[in-house]
């Protein structure tokens, strides 16, 4: 056998067969071989070379580097031994080094193909991409059929925003390499951002199929669903990548975020600590982790964090960039926040998402050069291509064009930007109808007559609740003035309580005063660590208005106060605003409207079955009108005491989570009143669905039900809280929704 | 009750078969239809060790797609279609044999591609056989419908021991013996990853040349020699496979439990060979007189081969002296557990991988007892009918 290196053997001889046998993956020969050679000739730069691949091969990444380096010190190493160090540098996240010795690659040898494509690669992560693109054009000038090289083409294409330039990239590395697990992968994240959720989940299932193992591909299909906000999806491909990977710092940090959505804010502090301590140069992992403490309260920290992320490589700098802006607007730091989205724009002119938190804290003049810029991004010769994109600068068009007061200018962009968000998911307004109805019917008025278990500390809740941009911010900040009242913000606590019941609400019949106790319970113990020593808790969630009799059974102390709005203006309202959260109504008009009027029927039932001192139903008008009235009234009925705080509530320090951010740091907004009359053309579907007539002189005000049984005394002497409108309303602020959501795109190195 | 509590207790339950006690604990907890994986993939072990191979597949599909990536248990899967005889699935989770916690680092990292069973003339196949010795005599056969379907010129690499047996098989254009340098190759496969390649069906079974390997005609004459002494039926026998395989425990048995196999009229000739082997020479005393240890004078799969052209029977445990006597096209009756290697698929009494060999299956965990009975009777009859043939 010729195993044994002989004696006679030359140290070309013995280097051949060393080759030979590791191409035929008898590893114990091939370094046997390169050992003798390296004992006769110490440095030996091919046999140093081949023991670096075979450390490489076996997952020996440290050790591979180190014989490679050694390898390429010797005067007549090979090109391709650099473009392999190159590589391996990369691999490492060794991007400065790597750049180096693929450059001296390249330049000793300009035809070598796997140099050019290892520098693109490294080009690329470093965000070079103008370079990285020409490399790898070069690359496949070279070999039109290197599958691997179109792959990596695709991925710089991407990252230069040129979607569907790399679509084709991707479509024709597949092409030549139908099994190829990473094309696949690359795809799948593609077509997510192009608004196509179904086949981009279809191509990362298709990826796994090919390899199990894919990371990528598994946080690509969390992407899809965290996309669509479908947590628990995005919870169960990531479990399932952890099942085998369990410290990787991606699919930490998707957890981290899915966990965010779901309001488990320990469990998603617990994950984005551990993913940055698993690598700290993560500037995805930083930024998460930036995004889960700032949902914590922690600002100084989340700072930080998002500083790190700031100056990492890749897209995190762009994404917490705009988190420190969203921070500062939370915080009632206009001025700071206004400079933060400024310097992204600066940095990242074509980021959308940077343009549209930037227009929300902007009152635009016609002829600003900021509409041309970005009416530029969405019709110039190089447009932006993502969907996400493309649909938070329509909202931000619609937004500077209604502050300048061209309503038809306005609807276009507007009707536009709902339309695409309309057509990424599915949404049935007569079934919604139905259930709306199906829940007045599960709770009739003998519900309420039988005597309820009593559960204790239920007063601590308050339930601020309407449509969405009825003012329910409003309330709650002034309640949360008040020294005894803490504001939680909008919790889906109540909301997963319930569905972990049941059918909603198909279970009402089967509610055991046990289970109601229960229930309350478990929302009590979720809310008590949120009250701090306050007396009371505000959970504005509008949407618990479906829950209005539900929230009696179980809580009969808890105080639930309904926010009512012209209806025109808060449809209105919600039509020009890209939600964080799914609100799958308001991207349709005549949608809106059905929806608005299911809500209204099911509100005059809770307003009749319940009792008054549990309800109470206070108008947004009448809170402009009549501030400190209805301050006084909010806080007689919650059972606490005046004080005069209340009127200051925008000077509260208190962060602010909603779409209404930056409202609510005005005084009060008298502009939103009767806003939509100049629209009405344009409102035509609305007004029809909800039968308002535009013509009729005082339109659809609604009628408020009676005040509250101890109506709040009014201090005669005590002057309005005076109003002042200094801007029109302004455009939402869609924290997810702006931040266009990108997988990760690793390339696929050869 | 904690998870990693329960698995340490149920785990050697099912190793000794208790899987109808375990499934009694586990149900209750999975009642709801839904658990914790581990949970779920306790209860589809649980099946399989009753025979229950079918309940089991939809479970572990279940785990496969929860946890894609999670390979043991798509080789856990493998084995389920594998014996159930969906082979198209089946070959292709079997990929995963190199990706459990036992198998990573022994996968060769060959650094050429592997055949995609597409035409290749003018290239060069490299086929590399793995681990056991069963494997490689039951897999050769395909060794010559690769090149078929190839067109390549094909280098097959084989073990020592079983290379010179190989070496008279047809269909290959080269041979290495595994550990020297093979010549240039462009594509490779693993001798089991034939299957999954070329998408073999049980349908194609035992496909053409069969047999496809002989014995060396002066071995055969000297073993000829040697037997001629004995008169009546003559019998080779094991009982006991290589103790390092996973399943040896569950496959082998004692020599002593084959004394029914002692009958007037029958030689039994051991072929044993390994730690047990000494066994043969002093059996117990009721099988001594129909005993003869054959076992230290056979120095190799050719005297092995040669004997079982001799004898009129091989019979044996699942071991690779009965693929042997398969490629061979020799009679051979073969004892299998309950829960069986997956290439014995279940419910039948023969094998469609070999026409020569008849399966004697246990319908109880670890109850060979039955099992040596109808052997025994199958004996009795066969020795009757070769009496009558004589007469």
């Amino acid at each position: 056998m010729n195993t044994q290196p002989q004696t006679t053997m030359t140290v070309e001889q013995a280097l051949g067969q060393a080759h030979a046998h590791w191409n035929a993956g008898q590893a114990d020969q091939a370094e046997r071989l390169c050992q003798h050679v390296l004992a006769l000739w110490p440095g030996q730069s091919d046999a140093l070379h081949l023991m670096g691949l075979m450390a490489h091969a076996y997952g020996n990444l440290d050790l591979a580097i180190d014989h490679l380096r050694r390898a390429c010190q010797a005067p007549r190493v090979p090109a391709v031994y650099l473009s392999n160090l190159g590589e391996m540098c990369r691999q490492r996240g060794l991007l400065a080094e790597a750049e180096v010795a693929a450059r001296r690659a390249v330049t000793m040898d300009n035809t070598l193909v796997a140099g050019w494509n290892n520098l693109g690669i490294i080009l690329q992560e470093a965000g070079k991409l103008e370079d990285s693109l020409s490399c790898l054009e070069r690359v496949v000038a070279l070999q039109p059929n290197y599958a691997e090289a179109h792959n990596n083409l695709g991925n710089t294409l991407k990252r230069m925003g040129r979607l569907d330039q790399a679509r084709q990239r991707y479509e024709y590395a597949l092409n030549l390499a139908p099994a190829y697990a990473e094309a696949q992968s690359n795809l799948a994240n593609l077509l997510n951002d192009l608004g196509r959720p179904d086949d981009a989940l279809a191509a990362a299932r298709k990826a796994i199929d090919l390899n199990p193992r894919l990371s990528d591909a598994y946080i690509n299909a969390a992407a899809v669903e965290l996309g669509r906000n479908r947590n628990e999806d995005a919870l169960r491909w990531i479990d399932a990548l952890l099942s085998y990977a369990p410290l990787h710092a991606g699919a930490l940090t998707v957890r981290a975020t899915a966990l965010r959505h779901l309001e488990r804010l320990e469990e998603a502090l617990a994950d984005a600590r551990r993913a940055v301590a698993a690598q700290a140069d993560n500037g995805e992992a930083q930024n998460v982790l930036g995004e889960v403490l700032q949902a914590l309260g922690q600002h100084e920290e989340a700072l930080v964090a998002f500083d790190k992320a700031a100056k990492s490589l890749g897209f995190a700098p762009e994404k917490a960039l705009i988190n420190r802006g969203v921070l500062f607007m939370e915080r009632g730091d206009k001025a700071q926040a206004k400079a933060a989205f400024e310097q992204v724009v600066a940095q990242f002119p074509r980021s959308a998402s940077a343009w549209f938190n930037m227009s929300d804290l902007h009152r635009f003049q016609a002829g600003e050069p900021a509409i041309t810029k970005m009416e530029a991004l969405l019709f110039g010769p190089d447009p932006v291509q993502s969907q996400t994109d493309r649909t938070a600068l329509n909202f931000a068009l619609g937004k500077a064009w209604m502050d300048i007061g061209d309503g038809e200018r306005a609807f276009a962009y507007l009707n536009e930007g709902n339309r695409q968000k309309r057509a990424t998911f599915t949404y049935d307004a007569a079934a919604t109808s139905r259930w709306l109805t199906d829940i007045a019917t599960a709770f009739p008025a003998a519900t309420f007559d039988k005597p309820k278990s009593p559960v204790a500390g239920s007063e601590l809740a308050v339930f601020v609740l309407g449509m969405p941009r009825s003012g329910t911010t409003l309330v709650e900040q002034i309640l949360a003035s008040h020294p005894q009242v803490a504001a939680a913000g909008e919790l889906s606590a109540l909301n997963n309580l319930v569905n972990q019941l049941g059918p909603y609400p198909q279970i009402a019949p089967h509610l055991t005063p046990e289970i109601l106790g229960g229930l309350g319970q478990r929302y009590l113990d979720f809310v008590r660590p949120l009250a701090g020593h306050r007396r009371r808790v505000v959970d504005k969630m509008p949407s618990n208005f479906l829950f209005s009799g539900l929230i009696n059974l179980a809580m009969p102390d808890a105080r639930i106060i309904h926010v009512r709005r012209d209806p025109v203006d808060t449809c209105l309202s919600c039509y020009t605003k890209l939600f964080t959260r799914e609100q799958l109504f308001t991207y349709d008009l005549a949608e809106l409207g059905q929806f608005y009027r299911g809500y209204e029927r099911l509100m005059d039932h809770w307003r009749a079955v319940l009792p008054a001192d549990r309800f109470m139903e206070v108008r947004y008008e009448d809170v402009v009108d009549d501030l400190e009235g209805q301050a006084r009234r909010l806080v007689d009925f919650v059972g606490l005491d005046w004080d005069s705080a209340c009127l200051d509530f925008h000077k509260t320090q208190r962060t602010i989570r909603t779409a209404s951010l930056n409202q609510v740091r005005q005084p009060i907004f008298r502009s939103s009143l009767g806003r939509w009359k100049p629209f009405a053309a344009q409102l035509a579907p609305l007004l029809s669905a909800l039968g308002v007539d535009p013509n009729a002189p005082e339109a659809a005000a609604p009628q408020v039900a009676s005040p509250a049984k101890k109506a709040a005394p009014k201090k005669a002497a005590a002057p309005k809280a005076k109003a002042e409108a200094p801007a029109a309303e302004p455009a939402p602020v869609a924290e997810e929704a702006a931040k266009p959501a990108r997988g990760r795109r690793k390339p696929a190195a050869s | 009750m904690d998870m990693k509590e329960l698995e340490q207790k149920v785990r050697p339950m099912l190793i000794a078969g208790r899987g109808a006690e375990v499934e009694t604990m586990i149900r209750p907890l999975l009642a709801s239809g839904t658990g914790p994986v581990t949970l779920w993939a306790l209860l589809a072990q649980a099946l399989r060790v009753q025979g229950r191979v079918l309940e089991a597949k939809p479970i572990q599909e279940m785990l496969v797609d929860a946890l894609p990536g999670h390979l043991s248990t798509r080789f856990d899967l493998a084995e389920t279609l594998l014996l159930l005889g969906e082979f198209d699935r089946g070959w292709r989770e079997y990929a995963y044999r190199y990706s459990l916690a036992h198998t990573t680092r022994i996968e060769r990292k060959v650094q050429r591609p592997r055949w995609d069973g597409r035409p290749i003339p003018g290239k060069t196949l490299l086929i590399h056989d793995e681990q056991g010795y069963g494997d490689t005599f039951q897999f050769m056969r395909m060794v010559a419908w690769a090149k078929e379907k190839s067109q390549a010129n094909v280098i097959l690499e084989i073990n020592h021991e079983t290379a010179s047996l190989a070496r008279r098989m047809k269909g290959f254009d080269a041979m290495t013996v595994r550990g020297e340098l093979p010549p240039y190759f462009d594509v490779h496969a693993e001798m089991m990853s034939l299957p999954m390649i070329m998408g073999l069906q049980v349908s194609q079974l035992p496909g053409e040349p069969m047999p496809y390997l002989s014995a060396l005609p002066d071995r055969r004459e000297h073993w000829r020699k040697r037997l001629e002494p004995y008169q009546g039926l003559k019998v080779a026998f094991l009982w006991a496979g290589r103790p390092t395989h996973f399943n040896d425990a569950n496959r082998s048995m004692g020599l002593e439990m084959l004394a029914p196999l002692a009958q007037d009229g029958v030689t039994l000739f051991s072929v044993q060979k390994g730690p047990k082997e000494e066994q043969a020479l002093n059996p117990p005393a009721a099988m001594a007189k129909h005993v003869v240890s054959l076992s230290p004078e056979i120095r190799d799969f050719e005297d092995t081969a040669a004997i079982l052209c001799e004898v009129d029977l091989l019979v044996s445990i699942d071991s690779s002296p009965v693929h042997l006597a398969g490629a061979l096209g020799r009679p051979a009756w073969v004892m299998i557990p309950l829960l069986p290697d997956w290439r014995w698929l279940q419910n039948r009494d023969d094998t469609p991988w070999y026409p020569s060999v008849r399966l004697f299956r246990q319908t109880e965990w670890g109850q060979w007892g039955p099992v040596i009975d109808r052997v025994a009777k199958a004996l009795a009859e066969l020795k009757a009918q070769k009496a009558q043939g004589r007469a």
